[in-house]
């Protein structure tokens, strides 16, 4: 269940059941939770029907783009001619999320379990999971998990006498948001800048060291275990056809109750905000919403009666991302806000690509002279035209993560830019 | 730290050790002694490429020394087969990689968007008066680096601060003054 | 032929155009005539990392502007590199380019050829929207004869990456990340690779620049002229900069069969340094034991009348064209001189590792192989002149020869350009232009008949070897004189094994390679 608070509305499966648990930190712990029953299954099976189990199941990956899991491990090659790699992403770096933490430090054996019937699915003889630096708390649980797990003989050679090996190494990342990209993560793996580079080719032709890899969200992979050992009809009876499952939401900025939640998808995200996480402290009322983390665009409190799925958040104008709402009160300073956001993408920025090098400390710059109250009635023109010419024109899709909030900012709240201008 | 270091290292877990600590065991050459050896070792291991281990290297000089140095770079250069230019690009392409000697404790107070609705930029500021630093600057005692940090990754919790390996939740201007004080 | 490329069709800016399959939107636009700007993609550097998003065009069926540095052309593809989202696409990419770009073309060196400068230009944006106040970066050196302008770098990583894919050294970096980018070098650890000097070639503003050229002269005060570098025995195709009839710089020049798009520093000097040195600026002859001005039409009748081959020994260079040592030789032959040596400075040889075939050659001169081409024969030394022998030297062979040289000769006749120690003992000099001075040819190591142009006037009467040879010849009864280098080259390929069939057009720019008859030893290499 949620943590640090849960909610009715939650459900609680094998993912966030143990969260604040720390019995589950420890491989005998975990193993008395009922952890690491799955595994002995999955290795029985044919790696092809690992994967199918999950393609039906309709799992999504959770890392905010949504793409189907099963049908991404389909694309590693099944004749291996050499190494497969698999990534895990743990370099949860999106303002708003952080749900990938709570899974590292309380259920680090699902993670890894998660990962290894994964590896058995695509055929990987490693595992990286590469979690951002700044969480060494959380990657210190993780890593004496896998310790364990090596000692238990989860991981390594021959797993459970099953005459199947595979590593797993925890990585460390070192500060940087766009390690977080598919292909700049592996950079980054290899002992690179975390540059993300052009596809193709694709991470399952030529990814980790030029090898088939497929990279997924901790959040992902911990949902794996249970799929496989219930089936993915168990785990469509949650969820919308299209988004099936459950969900971990991460509910910060202005809110009662903050915090991780595993909701079914297709919540309505008013009750999130409501009733999962008690509206605002104080009676306030919420003046905006940004759903997905960060990159997503913001919605007005009328705008919240929307299903929480892939497809419904669509629909609303905005994305799930990682379903991780970032709600503001009444009395916050949109532009400000905006102006916050920005500069966390020019910082972030890797500099290849000159729209987002450029571009992104350009509009941190503009946001922050309208907010000193030293705008221009152009700088909106000139921010709506950066909106433009920072869409699709990328490698990666940073510049676009500025644009979502910053365009809908604009839209729906025109009069707190126009006030300022004026002032 | 302390408990732990009578275990050998698994090699598992040798690209995941903290590097920001309070324990420095300040040191010129990373790998002429046993500990650093084993530690390259062991991180090699893990990987098809000698180049993976360059953040894992970076990290244990920093683990050691509070920083990574220009002769650090160079020595893991020639370790890993790569140019000092090479090292010095990623190392300077990642931001917790301090390339100049920080204060003891190196304070990050997250102030991007979600501590930012909360009050992250008076816990910045407190943080800054208590310690009498300037903002990125290592206070006048060495003790203190005070830093504004980009997401934490611990936005339910606002506001975030990191200070060293550890991580300080919810945090308020009026905590400041205890945090420090359980810092010594 | 099973492995003969595929022809594929697409339609760019509407005009059709037929490419082997694999070759890239922007190369196909090549063949159908329309450019498609650029700033990260080079030709001769192998990786691209599409980061400068200049190339972008619309494509039919794709939802997004793409690339076209990397993606591939495809069958019945229809692209358009003039939409108006391309156009504003790249308008925009200029824009953002010059929000922190100093407004300081006018003491930039790249201004005039310079690509930021030229599309900024053509899309024409006079007024920027940038209030900001704009980043300083300063200047940095990142070799000792280069620098780099920090603030003009739109951090393309042309320079990076050919020091990483073409040098093989990968001594220069991007520092920082994002808006704070830049390129830098170890600290301490400046380059020093044979080859750095391409870094400010590839360089598509003024963000690299050789500090010995930094405010030397603006683009278009200068003449270029195709050259030979004269560094050593590859032959390096190169561009040569002139102003106020100085060499100011050279740039290598695309031949994919010899050099690339590259050359080495210690070529790129070369030609820099025979702007120095105390020239021959006018004939002179011994009158009553000093050398005095002569007129040419004075010192050739002069020197076909006292001049003959008894005992005589012959000097030459590996550093004259072809065209000299064909007239020497015959000049030579006619009075009865036999053999004669050059001899070749030495050094060491350095690869271009993404480049192979390119090096800087241990023979540090073009023409050697066209020297043995006119039967001399390569030497170690100076040879001892027997008294009262007839000398005849060519070029730059006495260049480090003691000043008592050919001082027992019976007659000594100098042929070269510049008025060495030794010159002094001479019975006559013939004052002769430079291979920048003069059209001519170099045959390099491995066989290869080059052309090299005029980029500089004589100083004083001067004249190329080929041409008052080949009238002193005249005045010895040959055939009558040549003036122009077409001629020259038609005499030498009619009588030199190897030359058959060679005219000096048909040479183009490219070259061509000796027949059989006359290929060198070496070429096997």
């Amino acid at each position: 269940m949620g943590y640090p608070y849960s909610h009715d509305l939650e459900v609680g499966t094998q993912l966030s059941r143990h969260f604040g648990d720390e019995r589950a930190r420890t491989l005998e712990g975990w193993k008395g939770l009922g952890g690491y029953a799955t595994l002995p299954k999955a290795l029985e099976m044919d790696p092809d029907a690992i994967t199918e189990v999950v393609k039906n199941s309709g799992l999504r990956g959770r890392g905010g783009a949504g793409f189907p899991t099963g049908v991404k491990w389909s694309f590693m090659p099944k004749e291996p001619n050499g190494a497969h790699y698999l990534c895990c992403n743990a370099d949860e770096s999106e303002p708003g999320a952080f749900k990938d933490r709570e899974i590292l430090r309380w259920v680090p054996h699902l993670l890894i379990e998660g990962c290894l019937i994964a590896a058995r699915a695509i055929r990987a003889e490693h595992v990286y999971i590469y979690v951002r630096g700044e969480f060494f708390p959380f990657s210190a649980i993780l890593r004496d998990a896998v310790v364990e797990a090596y000692e238990g003989g989860y991981a390594g050679e021959d797993i459970l006498g099953s005459g199947w090996s595979c590593d797993v190494t925890v990585h460390l990342g070192a500060g940087a948001y766009i390690a977080g990209e598919e292909t700049g993560l592996m950079s980054s793996l290899m002992g690179g800048r975390a540059e993300p580079w052009i596809k193709p080719p694709f991470p399952a032709q030529s990814g980790a060291f030029g090898r088939p890899t497929t990279v997924n969200n901790v959040e992902t992979l911990a949902a794996v275990p249970m799929i496989v050992a219930e089936g993915a009809d168990w785990y469509r009876q949650w969820g919308t056809d299209k988004s099936p499952g459950t969900k971990l939401w991460c509910c910060s900025g202005h809110l009662e109750r903050p915090g991780t939640y595993e909701l079914p998808l297709g919540v309505n995200l008013r009750d999130v905000i409501y009733e999962v996480c008690g509206g605002a402290p104080n009676g306030k009322k919420i003046k905006a919403v940004i759903p997905g983390g960060s990159s997503t665009a913001m919605l007005t409190d009328d705008e919240l009666d929307c299903s929480g799925c892939y497809e419904g958040m669509a629909e609303a104008g905005s994305a799930l991302g990682t379903a991780s709402p970032i709600v503001m009160n009444e009395d916050t300073s949109i532009v400000s806000a905006m102006r916050r956001i920005a500069q966390f993408y020019a910082h972030e920025s890797c500099g290849q690509c000159v729209q987002c090098r450029e571009g992104t400390s350009w509009t941190a710059k503009i946001l922050h002279r309208i907010e000193v109250g030293e705008g221009t009635a152009e700088d909106l023109d000139t921010l709506y035209h950066l909106c433009v010419q920072m869409t699709g024109r990328t490698i990666c899709p940073l510049a676009d993560s500025v644009v979502f909030p910053l365009v809908s900012s604009l839209d729906k709240f025109k009069d707190e830019y126009e006030a300022l201008i004026k002032r | 730290m302390g408990d732990q270091v009578k275990k050998p290292l698994h090699p598992a877990a040798a690209s995941s050790q903290p590097f920001q600590v309070t324990d420095l065991r300040p040191t010129e050459r990373l790998f002429d002694d046993p500990e650093g050896r084993d530690r390259l070792d062991k991180a090699l291991s893990r990987y098809p490429e000698k180049r993976a281990a360059l953040l894992p290297m970076l990290g244990y000089a920093q683990e050691r020394n509070g920083w990574v140095s220009d002769e650090n770079m160079a020595e893991i250069a020639g370790e890993l087969d790569l140019t000092p230019a090479y090292v010095r690009s990623v190392a300077t392409f990642y931001t917790m990689y301090n390339k100049h000697p920080v204060g003891r404790h190196l304070i990050q107070v997250c102030t991007c968007i979600s501590c930012h609705l909360d009050e992250a930029e008076e816990v910045f500021q407190r943080f800054l008066s208590e310690t009498g630093a300037r903002a990125g600057e290592v206070s006048e005692d060495g003790k203190y680096t005070v830093i504004e940090a980009e997401c934490l990754g611990a936005c339910g919790f606002a506001t975030a601060v990191q200070i060293n390996d550890r991580y300080f939740e919810n945090v308020t201007p009026e905590k400041v003054p205890a945090i420090l004080d359980e810092l010594d | 032929m099973s492995d003969a490329a595929k022809q594929i069709t697409l339609t760019i800016d509407g005009v059709e155009v037929s490419v082997e399959a694999g070759t890239t939107v922007l190369q196909a636009a090549e063949h159908a005539g329309v450019v498609v700007p650029h700033y990260c993609y080079h030709p001769g550097i192998p990786s691209r990392p599409a980061q400068c998003r200049m190339c972008l065009v619309e494509i039919e069926g794709q939802p997004k502007l793409q690339p076209s540095c990397v993606f591939p052309a495809g069958d019945g593809m229809v692209v358009r590199t003039t939409s108006e989202t391309a156009e504003t696409a790249r308008k925009s990419v200029i824009e953002f380019l010059l929000l922190n770009h100093p407004l300081d073309c006018p003491i930039c060196d790249a201004a005039g050829q310079c690509m930021l400068q030229d599309y900024a230009f053509e899309t024409g944006q006079l007024r920027s929207r940038y209030a900001e106040a704009k980043m300083v970066l300063g200047r940095d050196r990142v070799a000792e004869d280069i620098l780099y302008f920090g603030d003009r770098c739109i951090v393309c990583t042309r320079c990076v990456r050919f020091m990483e894919d073409i040098a093989g050294d990968n001594a220069l970096v991007v520092a920082q990340r994002g808006h704070k980018a830049y390129i830098d070098t170890f600290p301490g650890r400046d380059l020093d690779h044979a080859f750095r000097g391409n870094i400010v070639d590839v360089c598509p503003v003024g963000a690299l620049v050789h500090e010995d050229f930094v405010f030397k002269a603006r683009a278009w005060d200068m003449d270029s002229s195709p050259g030979i570098c004269p560094g050593c025995s590859t032959g390096c195709n190169i561009e040569v900069n002139v102003k106020e009839n100085q060499v100011v710089r050279t740039k290598p020049r695309l031949n994919p069969d010899v050099n690339s798009y590259w050359m080495c520093d210690h070529g790129r000097r070369s030609l820099v340094m025979s702007n120095r040195g105390v020239r021959a600026e006018a004939p002179m002859v011994r009158q009553g034991g000093e050398l005095e001005p002569a007129s040419w039409n004075e010192a050739l009748a002069w020197v076909a009348g006292e001049l003959n081959g008894s005992s005589g020994i012959a000097l030459v260079s590996a550093g004259v064209s072809n065209e000299a040592l064909f007239y020497t030789r015959a000049l030579l032959e006619r009075i009865g001189v036999e053999g004669g040596t050059f001899q070749v400075e030495q050094g060491d040889e350095v690869t271009l590792s993404g480049f192979p075939k390119l090096k800087l050659r241990a023979d540090r001169a073009p023409n050697a192989v066209g020297a043995e081409l006119h039967r001399f024969t390569r030497a170690d030394g100076l040879p001892e002149v027997p008294d009262g022998a007839t000398l005849v030297v060519l070029g730059d062979a006495i260049s480090n020869a003691p000043a008592d040289y050919g001082a027992n000769a019976g007659f000594f006749l100098y042929i070269g350009s510049h008025l060495f120690p030794a010159v002094g003992n001479a019975t006559a000099v013939l004052p002769a232009a430079t291979v920048a001075e003069s059209d001519g040819t170099f045959v390099n190591y491995e066989g290869r008949v080059q052309r090299f142009h005029r980029a500089l006037r004589t100083p004083g009467v001067a004249r190329p070897t080929w041409m008052f040879l080949s009238r002193l010849l005249e005045h010895l009864g040959g055939e009558s004189g040549v003036r122009e280098i077409d001629d020259a080259f038609a005499a030498m390929a009619t009588g030199t094994a190897g030359l058959e069939g060679m005219s000096w057009a048909g040479l183009g720019l490219r070259g061509e390679l000796l027949s059989e008859a006359g290929q060198p030893a070496v070429a096997a290499e």
